[in-house]
């Protein structure tokens, strides 16, 4: 039997960067093959070029042992190609039915299309109602609907980009059941993923990239996270170091019944947090993206004003209704989720940009003018401690890739040294070295005395950081409890809330 | 065929800084053109309007009469567009500061003392500020565009100024004609070279340029004016409110445009007259983008513009070109330096038809 896809020294450049060189690697049919590497490895690309939606400089795509190209997508789904992108392309006011056959190739009737979704939906146990509005389901069920939507071209070969990144763990479960069941009936699933567990949980065989070049073809089952993680970033990884039995000091920030204003019309407020995070504390809030993180971060850091002085204190200082200068004065710094355009200023060098926010703790400000001389001082010293990788302080923010924004953006808030910290995906998109570092600073600052709050979706990074964790869910937080107490069910069924519940059973 | 416009990865600072040179190189290229093909002497229109003013010596001081005005209005100008607040009613604010200047010029009439012209400046700087508080208002509280407010405000001020001129301030001497008085000895701004008509006005411009420039390259309130337009997410990240960047931005470019029209009426006008609007707070928005919102480009903005009005003035006389050419320059200016911008900013790709469905 020829091997379902196979590549063949496939090379694509960019300017600039050579993202694909000479990859060669193959599928067989049934197969669950993991496509592992760090951002920036080459995965996407070399997923779009099989998906056609960006040809190959050179090499060979051979399809069941045909030579073939792929101009288009449509094309793609014709050989029997389906993708599920990271990122959704549903429209929320329509129904589940609508946004499927908006999607579909061909034209067909909507009954005919209706009694389709519902035979693929209860084959694969994929259940959702056709006739719900996508608005009003959570992020697992509208990955349902693409699923869906790619298994009704019967896929000989279904690409999954990053799936598992917005899932609860027994979304993930349920996710996996089905891939499983699709291999077993002979389709090839083409698996995008850094979650190392979860490739020796599901997959058959890995394919590492780094740097655009294919490091290993492997088994993962035979190798260890750690070694996968190490091949995947090229050099040896390194721990956290956590003092262990580290006792914490008296309450720092103490947050009580903090609620915000619902503002847009797909926009989670807060609703009634209480929590206490204490000197050298680390407390982590998981929760599935959109339950209100971000109204939670902004009215931390002052960004949303509140009315009640006391739903927020530093040291029994009520700061409820400071804005975001006086709170940064009085010791509280935040680094929201969004970098560019909210944590960092694109156009502006990294040197202004430390005058974003650094501005009144640093003195970087003498009688109404900006010292630049203090700015640069300060933004060299993160570059250097943080192991930026920019040409200086006068690079612009916006020249700077995902990973090393993020470090400069972290360091320029740590380096601050500030008495409560407040941040949202610290590693979102960075690589596993940049994140070990700036784990480690996290942990180091805690260390000093300071009380933070680390807001994420990815549940590694909280177990491995935090001390204490709590859920978001709808914009209500669960009650806050060291982390050792929680089991990753307890945490899944947290973050699916009642929502979630109901639905599972 | 498909275009689609890219953006570049970092525009090219040298690019960003020549497009305003190249503009004017093509405006004078296309513009001979056009005038040879409807029948003028398209090579000696581009002579006399860009050449002329500068190689006559004589004409120097008309540049800097009329720049000076220019350049004050475009300061402000592009303090209020790097703040993304896009005060369209510079021309209203000016006329507004002419008004109140024209207030105390009048108030003071026959009386004597050096403290009168400064009073007429601080009024027409009040006058303009407060004019530009209406837009500012309105777009704070009731977001309402200041785009339409701050230009539909101009053609009341216009209004304004028939209304007194014809009744409460008409020069009772005017033998009807709708004007004010002539202003008193101590109410007209003194020239600074005898024999010219170089007024004080021209280096105040010039100073006015020169503190923008250093407050808006190194104070917070540059810097909150610079973070606010680029990013203002970021912003309120970083502690500078929106609305008060908003009530700034505007209060500054209305007081600039306000100073300039109290030197005008004070200086080249000597009274209120019907014919004091004209059109210096729109060509400054010509002259703050020539000058890429940097108050020092500003200065060469300002000078080039004025080139053209000086020039479209003698060109009307030696080749019979209708004043209404000097406006057809000016607009290809800007024309040609937004097209430049973007392709700056961005390159243009073909693009192969695709099915629609590339999607992320």
């Amino acid at each position: 039997m020829p091997n379902r896809l196979e590549l063949t020294g496939i090379t694509k450049q960019f300017p600039g960067v050579l993202a694909n060189d000479g990859v060669s690697f193959a599928v067989k049919p049934g197969e669950i093959h993991a496509l592992l590497g760090e951002n920036g490895a080459g995965k996407s690309t070399l997923v779009k070029m099989i998906y056609g939606i960006m040809q190959p400089d050179a090499g060979e795509i051979r399809w069941n042992g045909q030579s073939v190209t792929v101009p288009n997508p449509k094309a793609a789904r014709r050989l029997g190609i389906g993708m599920v992108f990271q990122h959704f392309s549903l429209f929320d006011a329509l129904t589940v039915l609508e946004n499927i056959a908006l999607g579909m190739d061909a034209k067909i009737p909507s009954r005919a299309l209706e009694s389709r979704i519902r035979e693929v939906m209860q084959t694969y146990g994929l259940l959702l109602d056709p006739h719900r509005t996508v608005a009003t389901l959570s992020v697992g069920e509208r990955q349902r609907i693409e699923i869906v939507r790619a298994l009704l071209l019967d896929p000989q070969l279904l690409i999954m980009d990053e799936p598992t990144s917005v899932l609860t763990p027994q979304e993930v479960d349920q996710l996996f059941t089905v891939l499983r069941k699709l291999a077993a009936e002979g389709c090839s699933i083409l698996y995008i993923s850094h979650k190392l567990h979860e490739i020796k949980a599901l997959c058959d065989t890995a394919t590492i990239l780094r740097g655009g070049k294919l490091v290993d073809t492997c088994d993962p089952k035979q190798e260890t996270s750690r070694s996968m993680a190490e091949k995947m970033i090229g050099t040896g990884l390194r721990d956290i170091v956590k003092a262990e039995g580290r006792t914490f000091g008296p309450p720092k920030l103490v947050v009580n019944r903090l609620r915000t204003q619902k503002t847009g019309h797909f926009d989670v407020p807060v609703d009634g947090a209480s929590f206490t995070v204490r000197a050298g504390e680390i407390l982590g809030i998981a929760g599935v993206a959109g339950n209100g993180q971000n109204a939670l971060l902004d009215a931390l850091s002052g960004e949303i004003l509140g009315d009640d002085r006391e739903a927020i204190t530093i040291d029994g200082l009520g700061i409820g209704t400071m804005n975001t200068t006086e709170r940064r004065k009085r010791g509280l710094c935040a680094v929201p989720e969004e970098r560019n355009g909210h944590a960092a200023v694109g156009d502006f060098s990294l040197s202004d940009n430390s005058v974003l926010t650094a501005r009144d703790r640093l003195g970087m400000v003498v009688m109404g003018l900006i010292n630049s001389g203090a700015a640069k001082t300060y933004t060299g010293k993160v570059i250097a401690d943080f192991a930026v990788k920019a040409l200086g302080p006068a690079s612009t923010a916006g020249s700077l890739s995902g990973g090393n924004l993020q470090k400069y953006i972290m360091g320029r808030e740590i380096l601050q040294k500030p008495s409560v910290l407040v941040v949202s995906q610290p590693t979102w998109g960075v690589d596993a070295g940049a994140a070990a570092a700036i784990h480690q600073a996290l942990v180091d600052l805690a260390s000093a005395g300071s009380a933070i709050v680390v807001i994420s979706q990815d549940l590694d990074e909280l177990r491995a950081l935090s001390d204490t964790l709590a859920v978001i869910n709808m914009g209500r937080l669960s009650q806050a409890r060291p982390v050792k107490d929680f089991s990753v069910e307890e945490i899944g069924l947290l973050m699916g809330g009642v929502h979630g519940a109901t639905e599972a059973a | 065929m498909q275009f689609r416009l890219e953006k570049r990865r970092e525009p090219s600072k040298a690019m960003l800084y020549a497009t305003p040179v190249v503009a004017v190189l093509l405006t004078m290229v296309v513009g001979a053109i056009i005038f040879s093909l409807i029948g003028f002497d398209g090579i000696g229109a581009v002579r006399e309007i860009f050449f002329t003013p500068l190689t006559n010596a004589y004409k120097w001081q008309d540049l800097g009469v009329k720049a000076a005005p220019l350049i004050i209005i475009g300061v402000g100008l592009s303090i209020a567009y790097r703040a993304n607040v896009w005060n369209i009613g510079a021309e209203g604010q000016y006329v507004m500061g002419g008004l109140a200047a024209t207030w105390i010029a009048l108030l003071t009439y026959g009386m004597s003392g050096w403290w009168i012209l400064p009073l007429m400046v601080v009024a027409g700087i009040a006058g303009g500020a407060l004019y530009a508080s209406i837009p500012a208002l309105l777009r704070t509280r009731l977001n309402v565009n200041e785009i339409l407010t701050s230009l539909m405000l101009t053609y009341v001020s216009v209004q304004l100024i028939y209304y007194l001129v014809r009744a409460p301030w008409k020069d009772p001497m005017g033998m009807g004609f709708p004007q004010t008085r002539r202003f008193s000895a101590d109410a007209l701004l003194p020239n600074i070279f005898p024999g010219t008509i170089v007024h004080a006005g021209v280096p105040i411009a010039i100073v006015v340029a020169l503190v923008a420039w250093f407050v808006m390259s190194r104070s917070v309130f540059g810097y909150q004016m610079k973070v606010v337009g680029a990013a203002p997410h970021a912003a309120r990240y970083g502690g500078f409110s929106e609305n008060k960047t908003i009530w700034l931005a505007l209060l500054v470019s209305g007081a600039l445009a306000g100073l300039a029209g109290a030197l005008e009426v004070s200086g080249p006008f000597q009274r209120m007259v019907p014919g004091f609007p004209t059109n210096y707070g729109f060509t400054a928005i010509i002259v703050a983008f020539l000058g890429r919102l940097n108050p020092l480009g500003v200065i060469f903005g300002g000078i080039v513009i004025a080139i053209t009005f000086v020039g479209g003035e003698v060109a009307q006389t030696s080749i019979g070109l209708s004043n209404a050419a000097t406006g057809v320059f000016q607009a290809m200016m800007l024309f040609f330096l937004l097209a430049g911008d973007i392709l700056v900013r961005y390159r243009i790709r073909r693009v192969v038809p695709q099915t629609a469905e590339a999607r992320s």
